[in-house]
C-alpha cells in the first residue's frame, strides 16, 4: 500500500495532541505534531484496531431499578460494538449483583466478559 | 434537636469524600444527608469510564467510583440519612431536614460542608424561539432516563451545546440505536474536553458544528424539527444561514450552575464568576464554620478536583468542629487579571497551601504563563483553553508575607 496521511488526535492525556502521520496501511512512516513519545503507541494501535472500552447497561430482574450499568472489562475492538450492543440487548441479569462480577463471558467473540459496575442487591 | 460535629449535605464525589476526610481528621459524630434513596449522586448515571485517573491511577466507571468511596466510608461510622431533603440551613449552622424515616429533623452542627452539586442550565435559561413540545431534554436528564430508569428518550436526536455531558449522550444514545445528527455549538470552540469530543462524536462519525445554534423549535405535540442558525463573531444568527432539520428530541448540554439555594439561606455571599460560595483556601466560606467544595462551590472538569476540594471541606470542618482551627481573621481577595474568566477559591486565609483553580477566558494554544502576583510566582503550561480547567499550587510559605490582593493572569509565552 502506498503510504497515507491521516490526522489524529492523540487522547492518551488531556493534552490532546494534533498528529499528522503519514503510514503504510499498518505502520507509522513518520509523525509531527506530538510532545512525547506516548502518542506513537497511540496511533500504531489505531492504525492496526481502534481499541476501546465500551460501558452500557443491561436489564435486570428483581433490583430496585430495570437496569445496570455494565462494561467490558478490557478493550476491544471499536468496530465490533454494534455486534456486542446486539447481544447485550437479548441479556437479562437476576438480582442480586455484585460490582466486578462477570455477568456474560466473551462477549460477542471478543474474549472480553461483561462485568457489571456496581452492586444492585435483590429488592 | 440532633447534634453533630460534622454535617455534609450531598453524597456525590465532593460529599463523599468530604465525610470520609471529616472522619479521618478526628470529627467524631459525622452526619451525611443524602436526599435521593442510595449514595453517590450523579456518578449512578455516569456510566462511562475515565474516572479517578489522577486520584486513583485507574480507570473507573462513575458507579465503580462511587462504590470505592462508598466502601471506605463504610469503614468510618460515619451515619448516613437516605432520603433526607434539606430544606432550610442557618447562618448559626442549624439544618431543618424532611426525612420519611426520621420525620422533620432539626440538626446543629458544629461545621457543615455543603455539597450539593450543580443543575444544568435548562431552555429558558437560553431562551429558545418556538412552541413547546415534548422531546426537549437537558442531557444530564437524558442520561439519567437511559442509564437509570433504562429509556431511550428519542430516535432522531439533536443536541445543543458541546458540553461534556451533551458529548458523552450523543455516544450513547448513538449506542442505543438512536441517530444523533450533530452537535451545535455556538461557541467556536468545543464545550467539553477534547478527549470527549475525539472519543464521543469522532469515534462514532457524530459531526460537530462550531459556532451553530438552535434559532427555533417546531413541533405540536413533539419535536418535529428545529431550525439551525449559524452565528457571527458577536453570536448573533446570520441572516439567510437557517436551515431546518427533522428531528423528534432536542438535546441540551449548555452549562451547568452551582446549587446555591441552600447557601443564599444562610446568608452565604456567592461570586458573581462562578455562581458558588465565595471560598477560601480551606474551603470555608464567609459564613464561619460552613465549608463548600464540589461542584456547588463552581463547576468542575474532572471528578478527581472535586474530590480533592472534598477532602480539604472535610479535613477543615473536622478542625473547626474541635476548635483546632485557629484563625486570626487575616485574609486577602485573589482577583482575575488578564484572560482568567473564573478563579477559585477567590480568598487566601494563610492557613494552608493555595491550590488555585483557574479558567482561561479565551482560548490560548501555544505556552503561556500564569502568573501570580504576590508573591510573584510564574507557572509555564502547555496551553490554556477555556473548557480545561488550569490547577497551580503555591505553598503556604511563600504566601507568609503577602499583604495585597493576590492577581491571577495568563499571558502568552
Amino acid at each position: 500500500m502506498a503510504a497515507e496521511k491521516k490526522h489524529f488526535v492523540c487522547v492518551v492525556c488531556p493534552i490532546g495532541c494534533e498528529v499528522d502521520v503519514l503510514h503504510d496501511g499498518s505502520k507509522i512512516i513518520s509523525m509531527e505534531g506530538n510532545k512525547c513519545e506516548k502518542s506513537e503507541e497511540f496511533v500504531s494501535q489505531e492504525l492496526i484496531e481502534p481499541m476501546r472500552i465500551l460501558t452500557t447497561t443491561v436489564r435486570i430482574q428483581g433490583a430496585r431499578w430495570l437496569v445496570i450499568p455494565v462494561r467490558t472489562h478490557k478493550s476491544v475492538p471499536k468496530r465490533l460494538f454494534p455486534r456486542i450492543m446486539k447481544q447485550l440487548r437479548h441479556t437479562e441479569l437476576h438480582a442480586p449483583v455484585n460490582m466486578l462480577d462477570a455477568v456474560l463471558r466473551d462477549v460477542a467473540g471478543t474474549g472480553a466478559d461483561i462485568i457489571a459496575t456496581r452492586t444492585m442487591p435483590r429488592e | 434537636m440532633m447534634e453533630v460535629d460534622v454535617a455534609v449535605i450531598g453524597s456525590g464525589p465532593a460529599g463523599l469524600t468530604a465525610a470520609i476526610h471529616a472522619h479521618k481528621s478526628g470529627a467524631r459524630q459525622v452526619l451525611l444527608l443524602e436526599r435521593e434513596e442510595e449514595l453517590g449522586g450523579i456518578l449512578k448515571q455516569c456510566i462511562h469510564n475515565g474516572f479517578g485517573l489522577e486520584q486513583f491511577k485507574q480507570d473507573y466507571t462513575g458507579p465503580e467510583y462511587a462504590e470505592r468511596l462508598m466502601k471506605e466510608l463504610e469503614q468510618t461510622g460515619v451515619q448516613c440519612f437516605l432520603n433526607t431533603l434539606v430544606t432550610d440551613l442557618s447562618s448559626d449552622r442549624v439544618i431543618t431536614a424532611l426525612s420519611p424515616e426520621h420525620g422533620a429533623l432539626e440538626i446543629e452542627a458544629k461545621s457543615i460542608v455543603l455539597a450539593m452539586g450543580c443543575r444544568e442550565r435548562t431552555r429558558p435559561s437560553i431562551g429558545i424561539p418556538g412552541t413547546r413540545p415534548a422531546g426537549i431534554l437537558t442531557a444530564g436528564v437524558a442520561q439519567r432516563f437511559v442509564n437509570i430508569d433504562g429509556y431511550l428518550p428519542g430516535k432522531r436526536v439533536v443536541i445543543l451545546g458541546s458540553g461534556d455531558i451533551g458529548l458523552i449522550m450523543a455516544r450513547r444514545l448513538t449506542l442505543e440505536g438512536a441517530k444523533v445528527i450533530g452537535v451545535y455549538e455556538i461557541m467556536d470552540y468545543p464545550g467539553g474536553l477534547k478527549r470527549n469530543v475525539v472519543q464521543c462524536l469522532n469515534d462514532f462519525d457524530i459531526p460537530l458544528y462550531l459556532s451553530h445554534t438552535v434559532t427555533e423549535i417546531k413541533g405540536k405535540e413533539r419535536v418535529e424539527g428545529v431550525v439551525i442558525s449559524k452565528v457571527d463573531s458577536n453570536l448573533r444568527p446570520l441572516p439567510g444561514s437557517q436551515q431546518l432539520i427533522e428531528c423528534d428530541t432536542l438535546l441540551l448540554s449548555v452549562g451547568l450552575i452551582p446549587e446555591n439555594e441552600l447557601s443564599k439561606k444562610a446568608g452565604i455571599e456567592l461570586s458573581a464568576a462562578t455562581k458558588g460560595p465565595v471560598t477560601a483556601e480551606i474551603m470555608e466560606t464567609s459564613v464561619p464554620g460552613i465549608f463548600t467544595c464540589g461542584n456547588v462551590s463552581t463547576v468542575f472538569d474532572l471528578v478527581d478536583y472535586v474530590a480533592q476540594t472534598g477532602a480539604t471541606a472535610g479535613t477543615f470542618a473536622a478542625r473547626y468542629a474541635s476548635g483546632s482551627l485557629s484563625t486570626d481573621g487575616r485574609s486577602v481577595d485573589i482577583v482575575a487579571g488578564e484572560n482568567v474568566r473564573l478563579l477559585f477559591p477567590q480568598r487566601y486565609g494563610f492557613q494552608d497551601d493555595l491550590v488555585l483553580f483557574i479558567r482561561a477566558a479565551e482560548p490560548v494554544e501555544k505556552p503561556v504563563t500564569i502568573e501570580i502576583t504576590p508573591p510573584g510566582s510564574k507557572i509555564n503550561r502547555l496551553y490554556a483553553r477555556p473548557n480545561e480547567m488550569l490547577r497551580v499550587k503555591i505553598p503556604k510559605e511563600k504566601l507568609a508575607e503577602v499583604k495585597q490582593p493576590i492577581m491571577v493572569s495568563i499571558r502568552e509565552r
